[in-house]
């Protein structure tokens, strides 16, 4: 079953054109990874299929309907969608546990109680569940994304979106956060990440897609991409992403 | 010195009205500052206008200026009926609302982007986000800024003396006048103000250390 699509993606910033038509789906289950150089439109791409800001022209598509087309109510789909962000954007004024109680209180209705429960069993998914009674500001950068993660996966949504999530973090918090991420990919939890933590794709990747200059160059199946890519492109950005230069 | 003694009924009376005025304007001017700055920060160009005129006009003139327009001038124009009181308070918490918004604009604004479209991605109405997320970082970011807030409208309550009010100095310029000791009514006067706004800077100290978050101290995000 189809989760989230677009269809004839466009974004433009003033002159610049930052998306230039893009078609894309993901089905339940699934865990696609885009990756492409900075400045290939990722994460814009990711924000609008968040709902976080509008396409320019083209549609999106949750489960089906078509989310700017039918009059919906886009605050109850950004409930059902995910999103972890590059910096962690943990709400500052509130505790670990607290931050992922918020939305199950405000957005979903759960009683104190309720989203207590809830909040802690996701805390321990993630491994932060001894953390609960902590500020941000005092956990560090692979907490703090964990928590994200746990904020995001508490709500219960359909897919969740990941935005470069480790690209802050030094290589040992990035394990971390990867650890998590995987755990999340073999439980089924449907994903789309923009990263370039190539060995994530490789392990949990249905679809590795390529992103450059607001296209979708090229996508496939890991094994595929990472080793016998069709563009030269792909070749060209595998190689180095790969560690050849 | 004792002699003071003599009028402490006066005195105590004074100080109530000081303070009372200074609370009632203080409360005033939180929520047309709260509202002010919402308006300025994510309101339309009319909103704006109209609130940076209010704004710009009570910062613009002096609160004795203020005073006598709101007890003499604006009675004469309109046929309304007010006393002293009422005109007094209406312009304290008018000036103070002016300064506050100001000091909540600042603080709304320290409030980071990131903040709101993480509330976004939640499925967070826009005033849900207000409630949970912005007001409560603002509202303790402005606590020190908005001491000095505090400090001043104390102390520029004295200038109810124009309308007559009996507040503090009103009541040491009788004091004086009856005593024709003006020395050591005056010294003692001012010594009241003086404690008691130092105590009151020891309290908002210790409620803004109760309310501080690890993370979102002025010295952190401004």
């Amino acid at each position: 079953m189809e989760v989230l699509a677009c269809k004839g993606l466009r974004k433009v910033y003033g002159d610049l054109e930052v998306l230039k038509g893009i078609d894309f789906s993901i089905n339940k289950g699934e865990t696609k990874v885009i990756i492409g150089p900075s400045g290939s439109g990722k994460s814009t791409f990711l924000r609008i299929m968040g709902l976080l800001e509008p396409p320019t022209e083209g549609k999106v598509f949750f489960e089906g309907k078509d989310v700017y087309g039918e009059n919906l109510n886009l605050n109850m789909i950004r409930a059902k969608i995910g999103f972890v962000f590059q910096d962690p954007s943990l709400f500052r004024h509130l505790t670990a546990l607290e931050n992922v109680k918020l939305g199950l209180k405000v957005v979903l209705k759960m009683s104190d109680e309720e989203a207590t429960k809830k909040a802690m069993e996701t805390l321990k998914l993630v491994r932060m569940d001894e953390w609960a009674d902590y500020y941000p500001a005092q956990l560090s950068g692979g907490q703090q994304q964990r928590v994200g993660i746990a904020r995001a996966l508490a709500m219960d949504p359909d897919i969740i979106l990941f935005d470069e999530p480790t690209a802050s973090l030094d290589i040992e918090l990035t394990w971390e956060v990867i650890d998590v991420m995987k755990d999340l990919a073999r439980r089924g939890i449907t994903m789309l990440v923009v990263t370039h933590e190539i060995g994530f794709a490789k392990e949990v990747a249905d679809e590795i897609v390529l992103m450059d200059s607001g296209r979708i160059v090229e996508s496939g199946p890991p094994e595929q991409m990472l080793k016998s890519p069709k563009t030269e492109r792909a070749r060209e950005f595998l190689g180095r992403l790969l560690g050849g230069v | 010195m004792y002699f003071i003694l003599e009028y402490s009924q006066f005195i105590i009376e004074g100080f109530y009205v000081t303070v009372t005025m200074t609370l009632v304007g203080l409360a005033g001017g939180v929520v047309l500052g709260v509202l002010s700055a919402l308006g300025d920060v994510y309101g339309g160009k009319l909103l704006k206008i109209i609130i940076n005129s209010y704004v710009e006009f009570f910062r613009g003139s002096p609160l004795i200026v203020q005073l006598l327009i709101f007890y003499y001038s604006i009675p004469a124009i309109t046929g309304v009926k007010w006393d002293a009181l009422t005109a007094g308070s209406l312009t304290l918490m008018l000036n103070s609302g002016a300064y506050q918004k100001g000091y909540f604009k600042g603080a709304i604004e320290a409030v980071f982007k990131d903040q709101l479209i993480a509330a976004k991605s939640l499925g967070m109405t826009f005033p849900q986000t207000l409630r949970h997320v912005v007001l409560p970082q603002a509202l303790r970011i402005v606590i020190p800024p908005w001491t000095n807030e505090y400090v001043s409208l104390g102390l520029s309550t004295s200038a109810l003396i124009v309308i007559g009010i009996r507040e503090l100095t009103n009541v040491a310029v009788s004091i004086s006048a009856q005593t024709f000791r003006p020395l050591e009514v005056y010294l003692f006067i001012g010594l009241i103000y003086f404690v008691w706004i130092t105590l009151s800077l020891k309290v908002l100290d210790w409620v803004y250390n109760k309310v501080k978050i690890p993370g979102l101290a002025v010295s952190e995000v401004m």
